[in-house]
C-alpha cells in the first residue's frame, strides 16, 4: 500500500453514523453566522473587552493603542510662548548611540545667555528607539510620548524630521525654568509673567514624572535604600 | 442596533424582490409568448427563450455571482472574521458586492499564460465544457408554476421533457467532462491528477446521486420535475403537505450529498485539493479559470434547484398557501410560488457553503468508502422500502409515516450529543433546531 491507513473510526455508534455529528456541526456554524450576520462588529480597539467575537482590527481606520511608557515618535515640547524648551545642551546627541541627533545651536537674539537649537534633526531612519535622548535631556524638551510611529515616506529625506517637524504637542512649563526665574529679555515680559502663573511647581518626583514605566519611581526607591540603612 | 434593524429589514425585503423578479419573469414570458404568437410562431418557443434569458442568465448567473462574493463574505461571519469590504465606492463596503466588478476586471484583464505543450483545441474547450452542461442542467427546474399571462400559459420552465430527471443524471455527468478534458489538455502532472480524480469522484457519486431520486420518482409516480412540484402541493390527512423530504428523508440526506460531491466543493473538493495537487484548472489563467470556478457555482445553484424541486416542496410556499391563493390574482400567487422557490434554491445555497466551512476535506480514500459502504447500500435500502411502501399504500401515508419516523430518529440522533456530559463540546443544546436536514433559513 502506498499509504498507511489510519483507522480512527469514533467507538460511538451515534457518531460512527456521521451524519448526526455533521448536522450538529452545521448549527454551530450556522449559529456562528447568524450571530455576526444580525450583531453590530464592535470595534473596541481592545479586543478582549469586545461584546461581539471578532476579533479583526481593521487597521488604518482602527488603531490598537499602544501601552503606556511605548517609545513612539520623538517630539520637541513647546513653551507657552511656542518656542522649543531645548536649550541646545547637546546632551542628547551625545548620549544617542545611533548618532541620530543633529544640532546646531545659536544664542537667543538680546539674551546674554540662552541658547536655542537653530537646527534640531533626527533622522529617523537611524533611531533605534532606546530613549536614551528622552533619558538624557535636563530640560524634559524631548520627550517620545507621541504614542506614533515614524510615519512612511516614500523617499529617505522624508524620514529626517528638523525642529520644525518635531515641535509640536502639549507646551509645558516649570517653575524652575531658568527662563521663568531668572527673566528671559527675548520674551514678551506680560508673556513671561503669563507663563510664570500657569507654570507647574517644581515636580517632586520629577524624574518618576518623566519616567516611561507607571510605578516606578527613583525617589521612593531611594529612600526605602535609606531606610534600609545600606 | 443599526445592523440588526438593516439585516431584519434586509431580510424582509429579499423575499419581496425575489417576489417582484418571478412577478418580472411571468410577465417577459407572456409578452414573448404573445409576440411569437403574433409572429406565427410557437408560444412556447418565447416562453422557453424569455425563461433562458431571465432563468438561466439574471437568476442562476446573478446567484452564482453572487455567490462568489458569498463565499469569501459568508465564511468570514462563520469565522468570526470581516471578510473583503476595501473597495468601498461611498464610503461603504456594500456587503462587498463591488469585489465582483474587481473580480470581472482583474480575471478579464489577466495575462494569458498558456503552456506550450497543451493540446490546443481541448485545451480552450474545456471552461466551456465546463460552463455549458451546469447551464443546461436548469433547463428542467420549474421555477414557477403554469399560469395565464396575457392569454397565453406560462411556466416558467425553460423546457418539460419526459425524460426530466434522466435528462438532468445525463446532464450532470457531461459536467465531469470539462473537469477531465482541463486535467489532461494542460498536459500537468498534477493537473491530469486532478482530472482523473474528479472522474473517478463523479462516477462513483453517480450512482447513488441517481438512487437517491429514485425513491422520489416512485413516490410521485413520474419523472418530470414540474408534475414533482405539483404532486408536493397536495395534502396527506387534509393537514400535511406531501413534501419530498417527509416521504423521501433518506433521499433528500443522500441526493444532497451526492449533489455535493457533484459540484467538487469542500468537504468533496479532492479534484481542486489546493493543498496537495493544485487542481485541474492549475493551468488556466484568468477568465478560463473564473469560468471553471464559476461552474463550480452554478452547479451549486442549480443542485439546490433541483433539491428544493424533488424535496423541498418545489414553488410552493407552504406557510399561508391557503390563504395566499385564495386572496391573491393567480398571476400574483405564481409570482409568490416562483419567490418561494427562488428563496429556498438560495437558502440551500448557503446551506451548501455552511457545509463547506463545517467540514474539512476527504482523504480519497474515505470518499470511496463513504460513496460506495455507506451512501449506495443506503440508497439502495430506501429505494426497496420505498417501493414496498408505494405499492402496499398509493395514497403515500405509510411512506410519510416511515419518513416522519426517519426524521424523528435523526433529530433524537442528533440531540443525544447535546445530553452526554462532554465539557469538551461546548455550544450544548443547539443541534436539536438544526436537525431537520430540509430547515431552510
Amino acid at each position: 500500500m502506498p499509504y498507511k491507513v489510519i483507522e480512527d473510526s469514533p467507538a460511538d455508534f451515534r457518531e460512527r453514523l456521521f451524519l448526526p455529528e455533521v448536522i450538529r456541526g452545521v448549527g454551530i456554524i450556522a449559529k456562528q453566522f447568524w450571530r455576526n450576520f444580525f450583531l453590530q462588529r464592535d470595534p473596541n480597539p481592545d479586543i478582549l473587552l469586545r461584546k461581539t467575537p471578532t476579533v479583526t482590527i481593521q487597521y488604518p481606520e482602527e488603531k490598537q493603542p499602544y501601552p503606556p511608557g511605548y517609545r513612539g515618535l520623538h517630539r520637541l515640547v513647546p513653551r507657552e510662548d511656542g518656542k522649543p524648551r531645548c536649550v541646545a545642551c547637546y546632551m542628547c546627541a551625545t548620549v544617542c548611540p545611533a548618532q541620530c541627533i543633529y544640532i546646531e545651536a545659536d544664542e537667543v537674539e538680546g539674551d546674554p545667555i540662552e541658547k536655542y537649537p537653530k537646527r534640531f534633526v533626527i533622522d529617523e531612519l537611524r533611531c533605534v528607539v532606546c530613549g536614551f535622548c528622552v533619558e538624557a535631556c535636563p530640560k524634559d524638551a524631548i520627550r517620545m510620548d507621541t504614542g506614533e510611529h515614524a510615519p512612511p515616506t516614500y523617499t529617505r529625506e522624508g524620514q529626517l524630521l528638523d525642529e520644525k517637524a518635531l515641535l509640536r504637542g502639549a507646551p509645558v512649563s516649570y517653575q524652575y525654568d531658568p527662563w521663568l526665574r531668572r527673566g528671559a529679555t527675548a520674551v514678551d515680559p506680560k508673556k513671561l509673567e503669563e507663563m510664570r502663573q500657569r507654570a507647574k511647581p517644581f515636580p517632586a518626583g520629577a524624574t518618576d514624572e518623566l519616567s516611561q514605566t507607571p510605578g516606578f519611581s527613583v525617589r521612593q526607591l531611594a529612600a526605602e535604600a535609606k531606610g534600609r540603612g545600606a | 442596533m443599526r445592523r440588526l434593524v438593516g439585516m431584519i429589514v434586509f431580510l424582509v425585503v429579499f423575499p419581496l424582490v425575489l417576489v417582484g423578479f418571478g412577478y418580472a419573469a411571468y410577465a417577459v414570458a407572456g409578452l414573448a409568448a404573445s409576440a411569437f404568437l403574433s409572429w406565427g410562431l410557437q408560444p412556447a418557443y418565447g416562453t422557453a427563450l424569455a425563461n433562458v434569458v431571465f432563468l438561466m442568465l439574471v437568476f442562476v448567473m446573478l446567484t452564482a455571482t453572487g455567490l462568489t462574493i458569498g463565499e469569501r463574505k459568508w465564511s468570514a461571519l462563520m469565522q468570526n472574521r470581516i471578510g473583503p469590504n476595501r473597495i468601498r465606492p461611498f464610503g461603504n463596503p456594500l456587503a462587498g458586492l463591488p469585489y465582483i466588478l474587481a473580480d470581472g476586471l482583474k480575471t478579464l484583464t489577466k495575462e494569458n499564460i498558456q503552456p506550450s505543450a497543451r493540446s490546443k483545441f481541448l485545451y480552450e474547450m474545456a471552461p466551456v465544457i465546463s460552463l455549458a452542461p451546469a447551464f443546461a442542467l436548469f433547463a428542467v427546474i420549474p421555477v414557477g408554476p403554469r399560469v395565464a399571462v396575457s392569454g397565453q400559459q406560462v411556466a416558467l420552465q425553460v423546457a418539460s421533457p419526459d425524460a426530466g430527471l434522466l435528462y438532468l443524471f445525463a446532464i450532470a455527468s457531461l459536467a465531469v467532462y470539462g473537469t477531465s478534458i482541463a486535467g489532461w489538455a494542460s498536459n500537468n502532472k498534477l493537473a491530469i491528477l486532478g482530472g482523473v480524480r474528479a472522474s473517478s469522484q463523479m462516477i462513483s457519486y453517480e450512482v447513488s446521486l441517481g438512487l437517491s431520486l429514485v425513491g422520489a420518482m416512485m413516490a410521485y409516480g413520474t419523472l418530470r420535475l414540474e408534475e414533482m412540484s405539483v404532486a408536493q402541493g397536495k395534502l396527506l390527512w387534509g393537514v400535511l403537505p406531501q413534501l419530498g423530504f417527509i416521504l423521501q428523508p433518506v433521499g433528500l440526506v443522500l441526493f444532497f450529498a451526492s449533489a455535493f460531491a457533484e459540484t467538487k466543493r469542500a468537504p468533496f473538493d479532492l479534484p481542486e485539493g489546493e493543498s496537495e495537487i493544485v487542481g485541474y484548472f492549475v493551468e488556466y489563467p484568468g477568465m478560463k479559470f473564473a469560468m471553471m470556478m464559476l461552474a463550480e457555482f452554478i452547479e451549486v445553484v442549480v443542485l439546490a434547484g433541483v433539491t428544493v424541486a424533488v424535496f423541498l416542496g418545489g414553488w410552493h410556499p407552504i406557510v399561508f398557501e391557503g390563504w395566499l391563493k385564495a386572496n391573491l390574482s393567480p398571476l400574483a400567487f405564481a409570482a409568490v410560488c416562483a419567490g418561494a422557490f427562488m428563496l429556498k434554491t438560495i437558502a440551500l445555497a448557503w446551506l451548501q457553503l455552511v457545509i463547506r466551512w463545517t467540514l474539512p476535506r476527504f482523504r480519497f480514500d474515505q470518499i470511496q468508502k463513504l460513496c460506495w459502504k455507506m451512501m449506495l447500500p443506503f440508497a439502495l435500502a430506501n429505494v426497496f422500502l420505498t417501493g414496498a411502501l408505494v405499492l402496499a399504500d398509493p395514497t403515500l401515508e405509510w411512506l410519510a409515516i416511515v419518513g416522519i419516523v426517519e426524521i424523528v430518529a435523526l433529530v433524537a440522533l442528533t440531540a443525544a450529543a447535546t445530553k452526554a456530559p462532554e465539557p469538551a463540546h461546548g455550544e450544548h443544546g443547539h443541534g436539536g433546531a438544526h436537525a431537520a436536514p430540509a430547515h431552510g433559513h
